[in-house]
């Protein structure tokens, strides 16, 4: 099970008391989101907690420093950063992967950096280098010519969205998932994780009929979280329903 | 004067990668580069494409009612003393604003690739109103998306087009929350065509609306030939992201004896003040964060004017010298608003009297024979609520 969460959401010590706790209850892989004020592909949930990040000035820096909490917890999971190309441009690029390095994180996935931008092959190139993964995203809409592309630059596992549009906008339609599953696979042996549109845990055991080697839970969660932000017992709540999910996968 | 005999020749679109310089490029989602390249592919065929072209000019003169003709500003010239300044009259197009040339242009585009529905973004809601009546005019479904700021401002462009049938969405902010908007629509609906209102935005946009707009630069060409029996020494636009400055100047880029201006509001001065970057699915020039997470920049009176990036072409254009940024102040484009109204009897929207503002300055002192080209984008229905709220008084 992968879970997605906004840095510094609600606050540092908060936001790193729930990670750990999903960690505890059986995440694999935690992706760190960095808040960002446009982020394109984000529906009105992750959005309002990236707002909420940026007004009390949260930077990729501070994320960077919330991974290496995370890593200095636990040292088996899983984390990747998630975010935008602005941020890691102006870090810039080149420290930006050093520090990732450092922090002892094991790559991370950029929604908005195409293998066309140029900035994203000199970020992909530098991460190679750190044995760091870029993970490539493929969608519902990506050409088997193109995914043919896609699959050399495959690194770590590959994020297969399942369906096009903004996070937490619309459900997943199994079929659909199947076939792109499936597709995906006959062009590479890494693991393809399926995201987008997986709500609750009985979402989650469905997409384990479609030959994904792992699910990915964002909106849900960032929702639950921004509407307890107050309430004390939050990061053991949050670990409870990742334990939720994590028994629907087993 | 042929591109093909000039070596370096500016006036060419993106390179391969879809860059100008270290501008450009796509910083897109996967689930927008099918519809991307897709896109790219169906305006490199439509331009080889005699009868598209036919049609696009056909409509360009019938319903738009190109050319637009320039005008000798004489009173104004006079009161300045100094060069000629003359108006490239965009804003006596259909909608009132250069706007639907680019819309023409694109929807005849979705037409051909068979596209059943629009959205598109729009600032000052003058690329709103042009989009929603192209739409209507070959009856196609369209969707917009506006910051609530704008639509505050510029309501005769928001009856306008829902007139037309266009059904509007609005979003907090201004021009920058609407393109992000409308391009999560996009994504959301990837069947539909994006008609982006200027020269913004992941390639190939940049080059497609710079494509339907340069018809500005080379009307303007052909009209300086016939009434002065030369070009004009200096072109001056304003700028937003910079579809009507690109539009005015892309035909003369290889003639650098003719300087180029390009003019922001003052509080959104990207080309001047800005830092690069990779936002709004390109990498250009932007007033942002040091860290990238957040925009910067104020308000200022011209709606169109008013975005804290720019256009990638121009910022690479600036970076060479072959261009010039200027900007101009609220105050200023009221001045300039006021002495075109009473001099010339002309009533142009707050975003082209900021060129005006721009051509008066560099006029002054000049030698008689000397050119001056300011041009008039818009017209000032929508602005006017907000000017004689302002300065109403200062005209009883």
């Amino acid at each position: 099970m992968i879970a997605y969460f906004v840095a510094c959401y609600p606050n540092f010590e908060k936001s790193l008391e729930i990670i750990k706790k999903s960690i505890d209850a059986g995440v694999n892989i935690c992706e760190i989101g960095f808040p960002t004020q446009e982020a394109s592909g984000e529906g009105i949930v992750i959005k309002n907690a990236h707002d909420h990040c940026l007004q009390r000035n949260v930077t990729l820096k501070d994320t960077i420093k919330l991974a290496k909490a995370v890593r200095n917890y636990n040292n088996d999971v899983g984390i990747i950063l998630m975010g935008y190309m602005s941020n890691i441009f102006k870090y810039p690029i080149k420290n930006f992967v050093s520090d990732l390095a450092s922090v002892d994180v094991d790559g991370c996935l950029i929604v908005d950096a195409p293998h066309e931008l140029r900035e994203e092959n000199e970020l992909r190139n530098l991460m190679n280098k750190k044995n760091l993964s870029l993970i490539k995203l493929v969608a519902p809409t990506t050409k088997e010519e193109r995914l043919k592309k896609l699959s050399n630059l495959f690194s770590g596992w590959v994020y297969s969205l399942n369906f096009s549009g903004i996070s937490g906008s619309k459900s997943a339609n199994l079929e659909d998932v199947k076939n792109m599953i499936k597709k995906i696979k006959t062009y590479t042996d890494l693991p393809v994780c399926s995201g987008f549109g997986i709500k609750t845990p009985g979402d989650a055991k469905k997409m384990t009929q479609t030959g994904c080697d792992g699910v990915i839970v964002g909106s849900s969660i960032v929702e639950y979280i921004g509407k307890n932000l107050n309430d004390t017992k939050l990061p053991k709540n949050v670990g409870n329903i990742i334990k939720t999910f994590v028994e629907e996968l087993k | 004067m042929s591109t093909e005999k000039i070596k370096n020749s500016l006036k060419t679109g993106s390179d391969k990668d879809g860059y100008f310089g270290e501008y450009g490029g796509i910083a897109a989602g996967e689930n927008l580069m099918n519809n991307l390249e897709e896109l790219k592919k169906a305006f490199e065929d439509a331009i080889k494409d005699k009868k598209f072209l036919d049609e696009f000019a056909y409509y360009c003169k019938h319903w738009i009612g190109r050319p637009s003709p320039i005008y000798f500003a004489e009173r104004i010239t006079k009161k300045i003393g100094g060069a000629k300044i003359y108006f490239k009259q965009e804003h006596l197009n259909h909608t009132g604003s250069h706007k639907p040339t680019n819309t023409l242009f694109q929807v005849l585009l979705a037409k051909r690739m068979g596209k059943k529905k629009i959205i598109c973004e729009s600032g000052a809601g003058q690329h709103w109103s042009a989009a929603a009546a192209t739409a209507a005019k070959f009856g196609m479904p369209i969707v917009g998306v506006m910051g609530k700021i704008d639509c505050a401002r510029v309501n005769q462009n928001l009856i306008k087009a829902k007139h037309y049938g266009g059904k509007l969405k609005i979003v907090e902010g201004s021009l920058r929350e609407a393109i992000t908007a409308a391009i999560k629509e996009w994504s959301n609906n990837p069947d539909y065509y994006y008609l982006i209102g200027s020269t913004c935005s992941s390639s190939p946009f940049v080059d497609i609306v710079r494509y339907a707009q340069s018809i500005i630069g080379k009307e303007m060409r052909e009209q300086f030939m016939e009434l002065e029996g030369k070009l004009p020494n200096e072109i001056i636009a304003c700028a937003g992201a910079g579809s009507n400055f690109t539009g005015s100047i892309f035909e003369f880029l290889d003639e650098p004896e003719i300087k180029k201006v390009v003019v922001e509001a003052e509080e959104t001065a990207a080309l001047t003040n800005g830092t690069k970057g990779i936002q709004q699915g390109m990498v250009t020039k932007f007033l942002q964060s040091d860290d990238g997470s957040k925009s910067l920049g104020g308000s200022s009176l011209g709606a169109g004017i008013m975005y804290y990036g720019i256009s990638p072409q121009l910022a690479h254009l600036k970076d060479i010298g072959a261009i010039e940024a200027s900007a101009a102040s609220d105050k200023e484009l009221l001045e300039t608003y006021k002495l075109v109204a009473q001099n010339e009897g002309i009533g142009i929207s707050f975003e082209p009297a900021a060129a005006v503002t721009e051509a008066l300055k560099r006029a002054k002192g000049k030698p008689k024979d000397y050119i001056i080209c300011a041009t008039a984008c818009g017209r000032v229905e929508k602005d006017l609520d907000v000017i004689e709220r302002l300065i109403g008084k200062d005209f009883e």
